[in-house]
């Protein structure tokens, strides 16, 4: 019983200390109903999307933004997950849980080998490093024509039990309950002993290893983490698609990761998901845009898109979290609420 | 047969391989001197390919395609480290990812605009279209020959720059310790612009002599940016040297797996299994390469940094 009360003391505390990572978790709860409202349902499909990449960027974020290890591969991760659905079914497993369980596993291990020679190396090393082992499982998916090869498979939504993924609303409240799984589990992990260490050995690391700790154990655990549930949005991302190929791990994908964690605040909590929002509906608007403005040149929205990340970078230190943290919260007389 | 498959292949590896390295000289130097992460490399390749092509088709002479090209390269490598790139040598390597990154898909799409996003094929002038005996009865395009030529003495005028200039030894300095460097009196800020001008005009005529061979389009350099950073993490981060030993393994080991893995697979295992397993074993090969070289030199072959 007292057990239970410290638990929720604890998940309350966490959470009024994360009130903008909440506060947008409880948004997409009832996106829904507005979706329903004004009659656009295509949207629920944007607002799935938004919720899988933010979910993989949140788990990246455990390394890049806390850890400070810069991977650029984890779309390989998202990628094992996704397959793990496909070649679950190609052999007849059919069980939704049973693919988690399959991905969560796959991934842990996959990640425990690639952490732990990765992690041997540091800086632009370890960028590239990760990278390298992301290209070798895209090329070995690319050249496994039993699995589609190149074009990849279709998969049927996974069966889940109790729960027909083809009833409407039905997929999106599964992302969104795993979703707020992921975050209250970060949440609790950012802020253990275990979280503090990681950040610590990100500001400096012999300091943490003149105090007894071994450094690389707490990296490679917090490695393992991040895959898994990249691993895990990878999953849920095929049944949304109902379809995977190698192109979910092509290395351009681990950097748009990378991009919408720095755009929303590499570091924070509400970070990589209010990044995954913004980065999205750009993706939606800024053809639309384009296209009122000059119609010959919607599809070449991206000229303007990249701009746009340079002056990201060039002027708003912080991300978007930092930017509402110093400019916004501040004239609202809210004070500093939204991070850490 | 066999034999003139093999020095074929060979010959097609030492090309691959020599314009690898002029991509990866340029960004070796970026990497190790700025310690400046820039992923937009690859756009200096296709930029030079573009510029060849369009000139070539405009005047209808290839030669002066190339001689219109090459300072034009320099000319975007220069105004882009002073408009944008300077700006970002003090942010951390995340930060220069997404900066460069924005880039990659700036470029690549406003070539998609000027260009349209077809392709461009570009013919050769008849006379570098024609083939060369290397062996008896063993024809080689000569074009392929005059890459490779091309290649070797652009390297070989690098080493001899960098090794013997007195800039050169300031850029060897530079990758050596660039605060140091400062320090002494050299003016890192100019070297390191000129540095990257020369490296966006070396990648440049890779692309230039890769037009002819391959398809000129949008997002053409992007393949040959990976390539490339493989090269420069397997020969250590701002060698030149390292980077043109590396170049040339990656071209061969790249070339000569995929061509020879799956009949060599074929010993060892069913053809049916070997016939899977080859291209997927081939085209993870560098890879591999560069994930054993890691972890047992973690900073590569021939580390710059003393």
């Amino acid at each position: 019983m007292t057990g239970l009360l410290k638990f929720f003391g604890l998940v309350h505390a966490g959470i009024s200390d994360n009130k903008f990572l909440w506060l947008l978790i409880a948004g997409f709860a009832v996106f829904p109903i507005v979706t329903q409202l004004v009659d656009l349902p295509f949207w629920n499909d944007v607002a799935m999307r938004i919720m899988l990449l933010g979910m993989a960027a949140m788990g990246l974020n455990l390394v890049l933004g806390y850890g400070g290890m810069v991977s650029f591969g984890h779309a390989a991760f998202i990628g094992i997950g996704a397959y793990c659905v496909g070649i679950g079914q190609y052999y007849g497993l059919m069980n939704g849980w049973a693919h988690i369980l399959l991905s969560v596993a796959v991934c842990a291990s996959l990640g425990l080998v690639i952490g732990y020679l990765a992690l041997r190396t540091t800086g632009i090393y370890f960028i590239m490093i990760t990278l390298a082992f992301a290209q070798m499982l895209f090329f070995l998916f690319v050249s496994l024509e039993q699995f589609g090869g190149d074009d990849g498979m279709s998969i049927d939504r996974a069966e889940f039990l109790l729960i027909d993924l083809y009833e409407p609303l039905r997929l999106y409240f599964l992302i969104w309950v795993m979703l707020a799984i992921v975050a209250l589990l970060l949440m609790f992990i950012v802020r253990s002993r275990f979280g503090v260490t990681l950040r610590a050995i990100k500001s400096n690391e012999s300091r943490v290893e003149a105090m007894g700790l071994v450094p690389l154990h707490f990296k490679i655990t917090g490695y393992v983490i991040s895959a898994v549930i990249c691993g895990l949005a990878g999953s849920l991302f095929a049944s949304w698609q109902e379809y995977v190929s190698p192109d979910i791990m092509h290395w351009t994908r681990s950097g748009e990761l990378m991009i919408i964690i720095i755009l929303g605040g590499l570091g924070t909590l509400a970070g990589p998901l209010l990044g995954a929002i913004v980065f999205l509906l750009l993706e939606e608007f800024l053809p639309l845009m384009l296209g009122a403005l000059v119609p010959a040149y919607a599809e070449n929205w991206m000229v303007l898109f990249g701009p746009l990340l340079i002056m990201v970078v060039l002027f708003g230190r912080g991300g978007l979290v930092g930017l509402i943290d110093s400019k916004i919260l501040p004239h609202l007389g809210l004070g500093k609420t939204a991070v850490k | 047969m066999t034999l003139t498959l093999i020095l074929e292949q060979t010959f097609n590896g030492l090309q691959a391989g020599v314009t690898l390295f002029l991509v990866a000289a340029g960004l070796t130097l970026i990497l190790g001197i700025m310690d400046f992460v820039f992923l937009a490399h690859g756009a200096q390749v296709m930029i030079g390919a573009y510029a060849a092509a369009a000139i070539t088709q405009a005047t209808g002479n290839f030669f002066v395609g190339l001689g219109l090209a090459i300072p034009l390269t320099f000319a975007s490598g220069y105004l882009l480290e002073l408009l944008i790139i300077r700006h970002l040598y003090r942010r951390d390597h995340m930060e220069q990812v997404l900066a460069t990154f924005g880039l990659i898909l700036f470029f690549n799409e406003a070539i998609r605009i000027g260009f349209g996003p077809a392709a461009i094929y570009s013919d050769l002038p008849p006379s570098l279209s024609g083939f060369v005996e290397i062996l008896p009865d063993t024809p080689y395009p000569a074009f392929r020959l005059g890459v490779i030529g091309v290649g070797l003495i652009i390297a070989l005028g690098i080493h001899l720059f960098v090794s013997k200039t007195r800039v050169g030894a300031m850029v060897r300095a530079g990758a050596n310790n660039p605060e140091m460097t400062a320090a002494l009196g050299v003016n890192i800020k100019i070297l390191f612009r000129l540095i990257f001008a020369t490296g966006a005009c070396l990648a440049g005529v890779a692309g230039m002599m890769l037009g002819p061979l391959t398809a000129v389009q949008s997002g053409m350099g992007e393949p040959l940016l990976i390539l490339s950073l493989v090269v420069i993490i397997i020969g250590g981060i701002g060698s030149v040297r390292g980077a043109f030993v590396a170049a040339i393994i990656i071209g061969l080991v790249d070339t000569l797996g995929r061509v020879f893995l799956p009949s060599i697979l074929r010993l060892f295992v069913e053809q049916a299994a070997a016939d899977g397993a080859g291209p997927a074993l081939a085209s993870m090969l560098i890879y591999i390469l560069m994930a054993v070289v890691l972890i047992f030199r973690p900073t590569g072959l021939f580390p710059a940094k003393g």
